[in-house]
């Protein structure tokens, strides 16, 4: 076996456990067929939910409709990611930690972080992120202001900070659920902090909205769009990928001093 | 005869409030991720405060309106139609078969046991924050009371009728929770989910009238509320009445077809 080096190393494992997966999972295509209807569906529910508020007024917070889209669209492609590559983790990782099946993989020649917080993914929510998007371009045509390629990239460096926001929250509820020995309930909260993303912070009164800054929900999809409707406070350029490596770090450590402290369930 | 169903089913519920209260962490994040509504109400608030307040609506009319339809949200039996689908998929219908109790009721019992422990939580708390928030308060008379407590018994028998009527499509077909979940979103248009009825169109509010989502939420808050006159109030118990009625009757006859096509896959 010619021996992989780093980075390299780590996506070809990912990708091994990812094939398996997918081939596991498209054998079910009725359900992967219901599930794309159904993301259509709850995608139109929550930009006609939204078109209530904008009965009685042109702005929220300063949003239009339009650009309350991107938003919902955001949250939406976020929160696909979190059901496609995170949820199903934090539920075998539970599982694993009830069982002692984790402590299988904690033998394994790889960094178990990797290994723990990647291994599984669920492909029916893969058209989440595809719909969420789509419906961030209708934002943006609505909005009617156009784009700019700085814009655009600003934008995408802003959506990677926020998906590795999203990453070091979930790995933070890894640790918890070693700690709980369980993660049934954890799931509801990560669900529960992307929630408040639905809508830009703005949309909330004083001090819930400083509060969402700095917890920070904010940076999930508020400020990535703005960046793309041209409107961003240059500061979270920096701020934004600044805030997501601390919280990446700060979670990686986390998860191995928890696993110092891990004793093992299996005989 | 009469009594020993009584005993039964005063077991069946004991039984069940008993593992409410075993698991009372996983209820507590259960309500937590009931906050959804309090989200709405939150952005309305904004548009209260920018806009002024639409269709009349100022902050206390939301506060009223929401807090009573997060509770009420609580006491919707649609849990019912995952328990359904769960125990046709695994065979443990057949279980439930053999005993001398209808299926139907003993879900209905299950789920009564674990709304009574959630009541004692939440209607405390629900007392709690009618006395300490500002601008919280139900004007209500003894007589409006009793209405009231009808409206929401109503609602929980109605859609605990209705899901498990929904429910039955499961011996056709293994997508009945996606059939519960399109029913649903597109009723929680017209029950006063997505948004108080007053601030839809008219047409919406027209037909919800005659629709069964509202009385399953929107008609037990606006009646709380104080938001109906004499002629309302008949005509939403009469509604609420006539569906009932009429998802009874269909469950009776979808069942007799069903059963037959039941095969149990497992013991």
């Amino acid at each position: 076996m010619s021996r992989v080096r780093g980075w390299g190393r780590y996506a070809r494992i990912l990708a091994i456990c990812w094939r398996a997966a997918v081939a596991e999972q498209l054998e079910y295509r009725a359900d992967l067929a219901a599930k794309t209807v159904m993301s259509t569906f709850w995608l139109a529910w929550a930009a006609l939910g939204v078109s209530v508020y904008f009965r009685f007024t042109g702005d929220i917070g300063g949003w239009t409709y339009g650009e309350v889209l991107v938003v919902v669209g955001l949250f939406f492609a976020l929160n696909g990611v979190r059901q496609a590559f995170l949820e199903p983790n934090l539920e075998a990782l539970g599982e694993g930690v009830r069982r002692g099946t984790l402590d299988h993989l904690l033998t394994r020649p790889v960094d178990s972080q990797v290994l723990v917080s990647l291994r599984h993914v669920d492909m029916h929510n893969l058209v989440d992120p595809v719909l969420g998007l789509v419906l961030v371009a209708i934002g943006v045509r609505l909005a009617g202001r156009g784009v700019t390629p700085g814009g655009v990239a600003a934008f995408l460096l802003l959506l990677l900070a926020a998906l590795v926001l999203l990453y070091a929250l979930v790995l933070c509820l890894m640790c918890l659920a070693v700690l709980l020995v369980g993660a049934d309930e954890l799931s509801t909260v990560s669900f529960s902090v992307i929630e408040l993303s639905r809508f830009p912070v703005q949309a909330y009164r004083q001090p819930l909205q400083t509060l969402l800054v700095v917890v920070p929900v904010a940076l999930l999809t508020t400020v990535p769009a703005q960046a793309l409707l041209g409107r961003l406070d240059p500061i979270w350029l920096i701020a934004s990928p600044l805030a997501a490596t601390l919280a990446l770090v700060a979670a990686s450590v986390g998860w191995h001093r928890v696993l110092r402290r891990y004793t093992g369930a299996s005989a | 005869m009469a009594e020993t169903a009584l005993v039964a089913y005063a077991g069946l519920v004991r039984s069940s409030a008993q593992v409410a209260v075993t698991y009372r962490g996983r209820m507590v994040l259960w309500v937590l991720s009931g906050f959804f509504p309090l989200l709405l109400m939150a952005v309305w608030l904004t548009v209260v405060a920018e806009s002024g307040p639409p269709a009349g609506w100022t902050t206390a009319d939301f506060l009223a309106y929401y807090a009573a339809a997060a509770l009420v949200w609580h006491l919707s039996g649609q849990h019912i139609v995952w328990e359904w689908d769960q125990d046709m998929r695994s065979g443990d219908l057949s279980t439930k078969l053999l005993r001398p109790i209808h299926p139907f009721f003993q879900y209905a019992a299950a789920d009564l046991g674990h709304r009574l422990v959630l009541l004692t939580g939440l209607l405390p708390a629900f007392a709690v924050a009618v006395a300490l928030l500002p601008g919280l308060d139900y004007d209500l008379t003894p007589a409006d009371a009793v209405l009231v407590v009808a409206a929401v018994v109503l609602a929980y028998v109605l859609s605990i009728v209705m899901a498990s009527a929904v429910a039955l499509a499961g011996f056709w077909t293994t997508q009945t929770t996606n059939l519960w979940m399109l029913w649903w979103g597109l009723g929680s248009f017209a029950s006063g989910w997505v948004a108080p009825l007053e601030l839809m169109p008219e047409w919406l509010r027209n037909l919800a009238v005659v629709l069964p989502f509202r009385s399953t939420l929107g008609f037990p808050v606006e009646l709380v509320s104080g938001r109906l006159d004499g002629p309302e109030v008949a005509v939403g118990f009469l509604v609420g009445a006539v569906w009932t009625a009429g998802f009874a009757l269909f469950y009776v006859v979808v069942w007799r077809r069903g059963i037959r096509r039941f095969q149990a896959v497992a013991g």
